[in-house]
């Protein structure tokens, strides 16, 4: 995974509860990195698992709270290091077909190795949407957060849940994002 | 609540830190965070630096592939011109001239040469010229000598790869280095020997461009193979094609000569048709010079009747006429005059077929009609049926035209019909028909004469074969040669001692 999310994890953390708390739990998970993250770099994909699951456990929520607050919280920090043209949208389907359509292929074009999730849309009416999240990291929840995070970014209140999830005994994850 | 160090005045202020314990404890925690973060600066660095390693390796990547891709762009070029060059329908020496020129460029020579040689002497004018960038062709004797000087003119072996050699001038006894040359030479046609030579002031040559060239050099030799075969070519379709006029000529010739024979033969029968009316209509002459005779004495009669009675009564007049039978005379001058003016009419019918079949020159298909056409032949050759033969021409109006020789065609049932007549010397029938389908008109020339064998019938149409005593064995052969101008199809039917058929098929004129 690359630099970037733990570089926003780590600020999200100290924002949240502090540097003493992010030191604790570095020095909890004894990681191979041992924390020192940098933006240039890609890190072990179960280093932010075991992170989430430390944060999870201390602060006693679930890791799909913590997920989801990191995903909504980090919107707006990878939103303002965007390129101009992602700020061009102002409907919350809009931009999700953007992420599939152009966002990610731009993103394989400079990172030909970097893994990012595909966005299959299942349904559409003019104010709800369907899509079937696929990814091997399985950060559904944090995709939950992620789209809260871009609606309140434009202006926009919605809903979003899942009709099914893997997490939850499902064959797949399949978010649904409502207008309200 | 905010958990950090603020500065003061310039000294360190302690806030909401209750204690030096959890000051130790705060400041190992920063020290542990300003660990991390030069650890990752040194991880980012090093990144940084692999990143620029690779940009830069990338870079020189992409500046030897870009150097690369545009030589084989150049050598592509160079060679995609050339071919066209070589495949074009420029002459051979401004082939071999655009090559000079291309090569030039392409191996950045500063001069280009042509030279050709034979028996090891320089010929021609390609030796007072040379081709550069800036001049294109123009005269440059003395360094054209130089590079002839230094080139193997004596060697008539035509050497396969191209070869290099040190350009040297002898200047005050002594050999000047002038940079290198590159030359090939190649077989030109008549034993004469092509070369091209490239001078470089350089000292050294990209050998990279040797496999490139051998390519260019299979591709002019080739190239040079297929002009001079073309010119071989072209120069035995002319000879072919005047081989072809020659024997159209004498084709033509052979066909007014084989026509005028055959008028030759016919003469005594188309003197007997012109004769014969002429014969009785002189006859008839004779009579009308007696009739007048008997005018003349009537009216002498009637003038001394006048003066010795004042008048001339009816009875008079009526025994007068009586006395030279004046009724008779009427009636037969005007039946005399009939036939005269008739005998005059087949003369000049018989001379305009003469007109029409003696008519030398080639062929001109108009539209003719074959029935006009067997009736004039008849009328020329009629008289070679005698008394004991019978002509039976049912060719009709309703025969189609055909496109055709009127001349030439009734040259080719004259000599069917004297043929016939000649099988049929103790006398029989002739007999003319036609039959026609959607594309064709087929004239059928029936006679009941002697009949032709089989081995006979082969050789019908073979030049100078006859059965005829005093035949020149021309005059079916001609007709068959006619005929297929005509592009009409002849066969023979027949058996011996009951006759002949001829049946000739025309296509129908549209």
């Amino acid at each position: 995974m690359k630099g970037i999310v733990f570089v926003k994890f780590n600020e999200f953390i100290e924002e949240l509860w502090g540097e003493e708390f992010w030191d604790e739990i570095l020095d909890e998970a004894d990681l191979s990195s041992e924390g020192a993250y940098t933006t240039v770099v890609t890190y072990d994909d179960q280093e932010l698992f075991k992170l989430i699951g430390l944060v999870a456990d201390r602060q006693n929520i679930s890791e799909r709270e913590a997920q989801f607050a990191f995903g909504k919280w980090v919107f707006k920090e990878f939103y303002s290091i965007a390129p101009s043209g992602a700020h061009d949208f102002e409907d919350v389907f809009e931009f999700l077909h953007a992420v599939q359509d152009f966002i990610h292929v731009e993103v394989k074009k400079l990172n030909p190795n970097a893994l990012v999730p595909e966005f299959k849309f299942l349904s559409e009416t003019s104010n709800k949407l369907s899509f079937h999240y696929i990814s091997p990291r399985q950060l559904c929840f944090f995709c939950e957060g992620i789209v809260y995070g871009l609606a309140q970014q434009i202006g926009q209140a919605v809903n979003v849940s899942q009709s099914e999830c893997e997490h939850e005994g499902g064959q797949r994850c399949v978010l649904v994002v409502e207008k309200v | 609540m905010k958990k950090h160090l603020e500065t003061q005045m310039g000294k360190l202020v302690l806030s909401e830190f209750k204690s030096v314990e959890e000051l130790q404890k705060r400041i190992a925690l920063l020290e542990r965070k300003a660990e991390r973060e030069k650890k990752a600066r040194n991880i980012a660095e090093n990144q940084l630096e692999r990143y620029s390693l690779e940009i830069y390796q990338t870079n020189q990547s992409l500046k030897s592939a870009l150097a690369y891709s545009t030589k084989i762009r150049s050598e592509l070029e160079y060679l995609g011109k050339s071919s066209m060059s070589i495949a074009s329908e420029l002459t051979l020496n401004e082939m071999i001239g655009k090559l000079v020129e291309l090569t030039c460029e392409y191996c950045a020579a500063e001069y280009g040469f042509y030279f050709v040689t034979e028996y090891a002497l320089e010929i021609g004018d390609t030796f007072n010229k040379a081709w550069s960038k800036e001049l294109g062709w123009h005269c440059q004797s003395g360094l054209q000598r130089l590079i002839g000087d230094n080139l193997p003119f004596s060697k008539t072996d035509i050497v396969d790869p191209w070869f290099v050699s040190v350009a040297n001038e002898v200047n005050h006894h002594y050999l000047k280095p002038l940079g290198y040359i590159l030359y090939l030479n190649f077989a030109l046609s008549g034993g004469k020997t092509g070369w091209l030579a490239f001078w470089s002031q350089m000292e050294l040559i990209d050998e990279d461009i040797f496999p490139v060239l051998a390519t260019a050099r299979d591709n002019l030799t080739s190239g040079i193979q297929k002009r001079l075969t073309d010119e071989r070519i072209l120069r035995r379709n002319i000879q072919l094609q005047n081989l072809v006029n020659d024997l159209e000529k004498a084709q033509r010739q052979l066909i007014q000569s084989e026509k005028m024979a055959s008028l030759g033969q016919l003469s005594a029968s188309v003197a007997h048709e012109i004769n014969n009316p002429i014969t009785f209509i002189r006859s008839n002459m004779e009579v009308f010079k007696e009739y007048l005779k008997d005018y003349k004495s009537l009216h002498d009669d009637i003038k001394s009747e006048l003066v010795k009675h004042k008048n001339l009564g009816m009875t008079s007049f009526t025994a007068i006429c009586d006395k030279f039978d004046l009724t008779y005379i009427d009636e037969d001058s005007a039946a005399l005059l009939i036939a005269n003016i008739k005998g005059l009419d087949r003369v000049r019918d018989i001379v305009e077929d003469l007109k029409s079949f003696s008519h030398a020159g080639d062929p001109k298909l108009i539209k003719v009609s074959l029935n006009k056409c067997v009736d004039a032949a008849l009328r020329i050759a009629g008289n070679v049926f005698k008394y004991e033969h019978q002509v039976s021409n049912r060719m009709t109006g309703s025969c189609p035209l055909v496109l055709g020789d009127l001349g030439q065609l009734q040259q080719v049932f004259m000599n069917i019909f004297t043929n016939a007549a000649y099988a049929m010397r103790g006398g029989g029938k002739l007999s003319i028909w036609h039959t026609q389908d959607n594309q064709t008109v087929t004239i059928h020339i029936e006679d009941t004469g002697c009949g032709i064998n089989e081995e006979t019938i082969t050789k019908l149409f073979t030049p100078f074969f006859t059965t005829k005593p005093f035949g020149i064995g021309l005059g079916l052969s001609v007709s068959y040669v006619i005929l297929e101008a005509h592009s009409a199809q002849v066969t023979v039917d027949s058996e011996i001692g009951l006759g002949t058929t001829f049946h000739i098929s025309f296509p129908v004129s549209i």
